[in-house]
């Protein structure tokens, strides 16, 4: 269905040069002067509004990440009237691919001890939450007499990681194109919520990058988004900021989406006669290869190098300071981040979100918002027990 | 009126309009076209999906190409069956974004009367499929007759 990435990189040229022009105005770069204009971060920075010195950065806490998710909306739903044209199309979707990429660099941030003590606790606090959304969802479901193939992709969605989950689980659970586009529709509305507001109710109570990592990590159901909230409240890329305990448990969660779907797939074909379900129902094991996320190895992979010392020291605190190479790696992380998250603005499409509808945005709300709530209060109430890298 | 081109999805919404582009072509001694619409955009919309597997992302988009090809025979069938003996008829399966695809065919000069459900292509489409009426609206230069 889609074609090869190479034979697609020259007509993502010019989708490429837009966002990397979208991201050098939003940022400006070291020196850069055009006539006078520096970058509209670095303009915010110094801007005095009614006598307050930079009220955009610190009041509304924009930075370059939400400047660039803003940057991708604004062209997708007001500038190209809601679709990205054919000629920036290729380059808007290999942001796609950028994300990823930065993730697995984001294993410079840990060694495999960080890894261990951080990710054990977090597993225990995404297990728990992955496992009562299922339930409240399934239940739910029934409660308002959603489609048992819809049911079981939005207990997945709103469980583990939006759309990863929802593509994952559909087929298993023979959902239908519609059920799937609403499902998604649902996560992505809430989730670009959750994006913005974020920041703003983390500082607000004071958090600090442990905690607000915990629970954005947590409590926001889609990957991507979790990474932007985390970058708008801290756009620091380095140990022990809201980005690398986030993704850790952002992480956690990705790695539990072979199991939920499993979980999922059982309580599907309960009650379907044996025989169908035998044929067509999947074991763990086939839904391990088939669903695993193959970058959550090259993450894993980043982690064992940099605990190798292969790139220098990683700068813990309290530690020696971090090598060239890794300070340079990270300057290149917030780069690759900046121009994925304007990608991912640019795929957020307004009409098609505001279409979702009925029980299925019913059920998503009442979910999403629990979890996001319960995971700041749990959060909260273990703040001692949080264990920082 | 020499053409009338027809939205099917072999739905009880497509039904009705198919019911009245029939009666049309017969009073009209129109050639009548059905048109079924293959989304071709899936690929983009789950576009933040990027944390999937290749096989669990390929497995997706097998899924739902399976899923609009059954729905694409249940349309032919319906469309078939109704036209049952009718000169002039051709059922055409096209590709694309339903929404880009209806609005070029209501621009096209060879297209005399559009007829379709509003509510077609949302049996097996995307949540932007309830805009379609709102987009021909906007954007058809040609006649086209919406039914409920």
């Amino acid at each position: 269905m889609e074609s090869g990435f190479f034979r697609k990189l020259p007509s993502a040229i010019p989708g490429l040069a837009l966002i990397i022009i979208t991201l050098v105005i939003i940022r400006g770069y070291p020196g850069m002067d055009i006539a006078g204009f520096k970058g509209i971060e670095p303009w915010m920075a110094k801007t005095k509004v009614f006598g307050m010195q930079k009220p955009l950065t610190d009041a509304f806490h924009l930075n370059y990440i939400l400047l660039g998710i803003l940057a991708g909306l604004l062209y997708r739903n007001v500038i190209f009237g809601g679709k990205i044209p054919a000629i920036f199309s290729d380059g808007f979707k290999l942001s796609r691919l950028m994300i990823k990429t930065g993730i697995i660099l984001l294993g410079s941030l840990y060694t495999v001890q960080a890894i261990v003590q951080l990710g054990s606790f977090a597993i225990f606090l995404i297990g728990g939450f992955v496992l009562l959304s299922i339930v409240m969802v399934l239940w739910l479901g029934k409660v308002f007499g959603i489609d048992r193939s819809m049911t079981g992709v939005l207990a997945n969605a709103l469980s583990i990681c939006g759309v990863s989950a929802a593509v994952a689980t559909s087929p298993a659970v023979e959902a239908k194109a519609a059920h799937v586009a609403y499902a998604i529709a649902t996560i992505l509305g809430f989730g670009i919520l959750t994006m913005f507001i974020s920041p703003f109710i983390g500082h607000s109570l004071g958090l600090t990058d442990l905690q607000y990592g915990a629970w954005i990590g947590t409590g926001i159901l889609n990957s991507g988004q979790v990474l932007a909230a985390a970058l708008a409240f801290n756009p620091k890329v380095e140990p022990g900021s809201a980005v690398s305990v986030a993704e850790i448990w952002n992480i956690m969660r990705v790695i539990s989406i072979p199991f939920a779907v499993f979980i999922v797939t059982v309580w599907y074909w309960t009650g379907k006669e044996a025989q169908e379900s035998k044929s067509t129902r999947k074991g763990l094991g086939t839904l391990l290869v088939e669903k695993f996320p193959v970058f959550v190895i090259g993450f894993a992979a980043m982690v064992l190098l940099t605990s190798l010392g292969a790139f220098g020291d990683v700068g813990i605190k309290g530690g020696p300071a971090a090598s060239d190479t890794i300070i340079k790696l990270r300057l290149w992380m917030t780069w690759i981040f900046g121009f994925g998250l304007v990608g991912l603005g640019g795929y957020i499409d307004f009409k098609e979100i505001s279409q979702a509808g009925g029980a299925p945005l019913k059920l998503g709300l009442i979910v999403g918002i629990t979890k996001y709530v319960l995971a700041l209060i749990v959060v909260l109430m273990i703040r001692d027990y949080l264990v920082a890298i | 009126m020499e053409r009338i081109v027809v939205a099917v999805d072999g739905s009880s919404a497509s039904q009705e309009a198919l019911n009245h582009a029939i009666n049309l072509a017969r009073q009209n001694h129109a050639a009548l076209t059905g048109v079924f619409i293959i989304d071709g955009g899936w690929p983009d919309y789950i576009g933040n999906d990027w944390q999937s597997s290749q096989g669990a992302r390929q497995g997706f988009l097998d899924h739902i190409q399976e899923e609009q090809e059954q729905q694409a025979q249940t349309a032919r069938q319906q469309f078939e069956k109704a036209v049952n003996g009718m000169p002039s008829v051709k059922f055409s399966l096209e590709a694309g974004d339903p929404i880009d695809t209806i609005v070029k065919i209501a621009c096209e000069k060879s297209t005399d009367l559009l007829v379709l459900s509003r509510r077609v292509f949302q049996i097996s489409g995307r949540p932007s499929l309830k805009l379609l009426g709102e987009k021909l609206a906007k954007k058809a230069t040609r006649p086209f007759l919406l039914f409920p």
